[in-house]
């Protein structure tokens, strides 16, 4: 309950405070963001990979990605499961805490974008906890949310193959969150467009 | 640094000029610097006059149209489709741009910034030409044109060329072999033979002075006139004869014709006092004629592979798509049409048994539907049954299994040319439809004689066939079958009757248009279905119960029941005006969308067109009395 006085007079780690000095301004960056996770618990499962990918001005930037593998060492030996996938993939491998410092300096103060964002940000926000920081401040946008908007359909889920079937995005044969990420935000353009949003 | 993306959209672009001239590793560092935009249908990414991009564009998907104005009307430049370049200019010039870019359906591209792209070019002159010839030429992505690689600089076909055929501009050999004129003779012929070029320029600092033709070898060499070790200027022809860039074919015609030569000079200017530009020889003017039916044909006869068979299905759509603008009658388009799709597909079978091994038995290749009518003028799906002669039963497995075989390739090649699967699997291939003349005939026996019965629906399109290859008596023997049955076979009838008839309407009630209610084609018309269908399903039953045989197109059905049945003569004849109406509709939608033209979006039709389709679709009534009238349908209905 009275939680946030002990916090009051915290000290955040460096980055957090540089974070939230970004919110100053008003960003005209989206970052599109795909986790990969063990599970669906917030509380229990933790994030495998992370894949991000900038927009700016209705342009998806190559250049301006982020991706990486988080072996969790600890977590998957408990749990008795094999990390060899993880290990096996290329893309950088860092350390949760790192991770979670890079992805935070990568993201600034953009708008996240995603498939079921609420759950990313939720896994997300768990990851600060323990890195003592605070929870995201950034606003998010969900692509199936905007998808039944578009189409007035509340009683019907969505996922992320039924999506880029329907927008006859083409399906890759390598699957990792950044492919995702890639997939997600060309879904994002179209529903962007068609919405009409600025 | 690679990322998964980046990684992809290297993977996309090595497969495409002129990114395959690239490293992978240089590929993934451009990919890096791209930018992915989508566009929505009908959305511009340019526009004439616009300020330059820093960039320029690929198409990832999709198809972009390059458009120009010119006499207050847009004139279609380019289609490009995945993997074509655009927006060049930047490149090469600093004014605005001078065409407009605009998405026909919904594209991604790749936005290439210019100042990543650079360093590329200048190293690369491999890439550097590309795309010098692209900007130029405004031509297509060269990727599957054959002849590409085979000489020197010329590039292929330009897009509009069977568009104006005379009046378009030459492609020609841009680098001539260029020698002073103290080389000696010997020298020159052997270059002109290891270059492959029938002609050789003499030039003093850049400007042409003379110039030598195999001709003049022969004439003034071979005879002894002359010997080998003479200066080349002993026999050059001077002064040459120049033209300006740009010239059209016809010009260039004239002016050899004129002149009395075989290879004209292009200079900057036109004069032989300004910089050497490229040689047009005789030949060239013969390729840019190349788009008639009768070299598409041979080229036909000629092909070896599923690729260059392409490449005359892409020439018959320039064709097509020229005859159209230049209102030339639909029948004749149709007969041409059809003559080089049957063609095509009898190579394609030809290009399998040469591949497989001669067949076992003899047989026939018969192409149903609208390729079976000589109707097909868009790339729709192929439709083909095969009808081998009997067998001794020991043999019939490894008979059906070579046939089976053979059409596997065939329809596969033909898959390759660009007609698509039958998605209800009416094909050679199909091992339904892939069997002796014994099984074929009690086949068309049961679905005449007790039809509606057997849980195969009888489908239409097995009633209209054209022999592409084998042998005609098997399909002499499979009509004799069909009129056989036909004859005073009143269940048949009443059951093609009612199969014609009860086809959606195409106009509702108050005489508006009915429209689809749903699904991605949502507010467009349903041309085939609607109107083309009930008319080739209403032709085809009249001509069988009138006993009208080898009269396969629905234009020449009308016609002939007109002299056959004279009473109704009037019908007949306003439903034949109607077929080519509405076909002419859905081959200009087609060609226009890329698609199979079945539905129309009338938002895009003129006041007098709409007129037009409506008007076309009033004989249609009038058919349908007829033909309830004259079978009487009341079994099935």
């Amino acid at each position: 309950m009275l939680d946030w006085l002990k916090n009051i007079n915290k000290e955040y780690p460096e980055f957090w405070k540089t974070y939230l000095s970004k919110f100053d301004k008003k960003s005209n960056r989206y970052v599109v963001l795909s986790t990969e996770t063990t599970g669906l618990n917030p509380k229990k499962d933790v994030i495998l990979s992370f894949g991000a990918v900038g927009v700016v001005n209705d342009n998806i930037l190559i250049g301006d990605v982020f991706e990486v593998v988080i072996p969790q060492y600890k977590f998957l030996h408990d749990n008795g499961l094999s990390n060899d996938f993880l290990l096996e993939s290329s893309q950088p491998k860092l350390s949760e805490i790192q991770a979670i410092e890079m992805f935070i300096n990568f993201i600034g103060n953009a708008t996240l974008v995603g498939h079921r964002i609420h759950f990313d940000i939720e896994m997300i926000n768990e990851v600060l906890e323990k890195s003592s920081c605070g929870r995201l401040k950034n606003e998010a946008l969900d692509i199936e949310i905007m998808y039944k908007k578009l189409h007035d359909i509340n009683d019907k889920n969505f996922s992320l193959d039924e999506l880029s079937h329907l927008f006859k995005i083409a399906k890759t044969e390598r699957i990792s969150t950044t492919d995702d990420a890639y997939t997600i935000a060309l879904l994002f353009l179209k529903l962007k467009s068609r919405l009409g949003l600025k | 640094m690679s990322n998964a993306i980046s990684e992809r959209v290297a993977n996309f672009l090595k497969e495409y000029e002129p990114f395959n001239y690239l490293s992978f590793d240089d590929l993934i560092k451009i990919a890096n610097t791209i930018r992915v935009i989508n566009l929505e249908k009908h959305k511009s990414l340019f526009q004439i006059n616009d300020k330059l991009h820093d960039s320029f564009y690929v198409v990832a998907s999709g198809v972009i149209h390059l458009t120009v104005i010119s006499d207050a009307e847009e004139t279609l430049l380019n289609k490009c489709y995945a993997g074509d370049i655009f927006g060049l200019r930047p490149f090469f010039a600093k004014n605005n741009y001078q065409m407009t870019a605009k998405a026909r359906e919904e594209s991604i591209v790749y936005a290439i910034p210019i100042a990543t792209f650079k360093p590329f070019v200048a190293q690369n002159t491999e890439v550097l030409n590309f795309l010098l010839e692209s900007f130029a030429a405004n031509t297509k992505n060269n990727f599957d044109n054959q002849s590409h690689a085979s000489l020197s600089d010329n590039v292929g076909y330009t897009d509009n060329q069977s568009d104006m055929l005379y009046f378009q501009s030459l492609t020609y050999n841009k680098t001539p072999l260029k020698i002073s004129s103290t080389t000696p003779i010997k020298d020159a012929a052997l270059l002109a033979t290891e270059n492959m070029i029938d002609s050789v320029l003499i030039t003093d600092q850049g400007l042409p002075v003379g110039i030598v033709t195999d001709k003049d070898f022969r004439s003034k060499v071979a005879t002894g006139r002359f010997p080998l070790s003479n200066a080349i200027d002993k026999i050059m022809a001077s002064p040459v004869i120049t033209v300006t860039e740009n010239i059209s074919v016809a010009e260039a015609q004239l002016v050899m014709l004129k002149h009395g030569v075989t290879h004209l000079c292009v200079t900057q200017d036109g004069t032989d006092k300004s910089e050497v530009k490229g040689i047009i020889s005789e030949h060239d003017l013969v390729v840019a004629q190349a788009n008639n039916p009768g070299v598409l044909l041979k080229e036909i006869k000629r092909s070896q592979t599923a690729k260059e068979l392409k490449l005359v299905r892409d020439k018959l759509t320039d064709i097509i798509q020229s005859s159209l603008n230049k209102n030339i009658p639909l029948t004749h388009i149709n007969s041409i049409a059809g003559e080089i799709t049957l063609a095509i597909v009898k190579r394609a079978v030809e290009q399998s048994i040469l591949d497989l091994g001669s067949p076992p038995a003899r047989f026939a290749w018969l192409s149903i539907g609208s390729q079976g009518r000589k109707e097909q003028l868009l790339l729709t799906d192929q439709d083909s049954i095969l009808v081998f002669e009997d067998v001794s039963a020991e043999k019939y497995r490894d008979v059906k299994d070579y046939f089976l075989k053979l059409a596997k390739k065939a329809t596969a090649t033909l898959e390759k040319v660009g007609f698509a699967f039958c998605p209800q699997g009416h094909m050679a291939s199909n091992m339904l439809w892939c069997k002796s003349l014994t099984d074929w005939t009690k086949q068309y026996n049961s679905w005449m004689n007790t039809p509606g019965e057997n849980s195969n629906e009888i489908s239409s399109v097995f009633f209209d066939y054209e022999m592409a290859f084998g042998e005609q008596k098997i399909e002499d023997a499979i009509t004799e079958t069909i009129f056989k049955n036909a004859k005073n076979n009143v269940l048949f009838f009443d059951y093609l009757g009612n199969d014609a008839i009860k086809k959606p309407t195409p106009l509702n009630f108050f005489k508006k248009f009915n429209l689809e209610e749903e699904g991605e084609n949502k507010g467009k018309f349903d041309i085939k279905t609607r109107a083309l269908m009930p008319l080739v399903d209403g032709a085809r039953m009249l001509t069988m119960s009138n006993g009208i045989k080898g009269i396969n197109s629905t234009y020449l059905r009308y016609k002939q029941l007109a002299i056959v049945d004279p009473k109704f003569s009037e019908v007949y004849l306003n439903c034949a005006d109607a077929y080519l109406v509405l076909s002419k509709f859905r081959a200009v939608e087609g060609l226009k969308n890329d698609s199979s033209g079945q539905y129309i979006n009338l938002d895009e039709l003129n006041k007098v067109d709409r007129e037009k389709l409506k008007n076309a679709l009033n004989p249609m009534r009038d058919l349908e009395e007829l033909i309830k009238d004259r079978f009487q349908l009341t079994q099935f209905s």
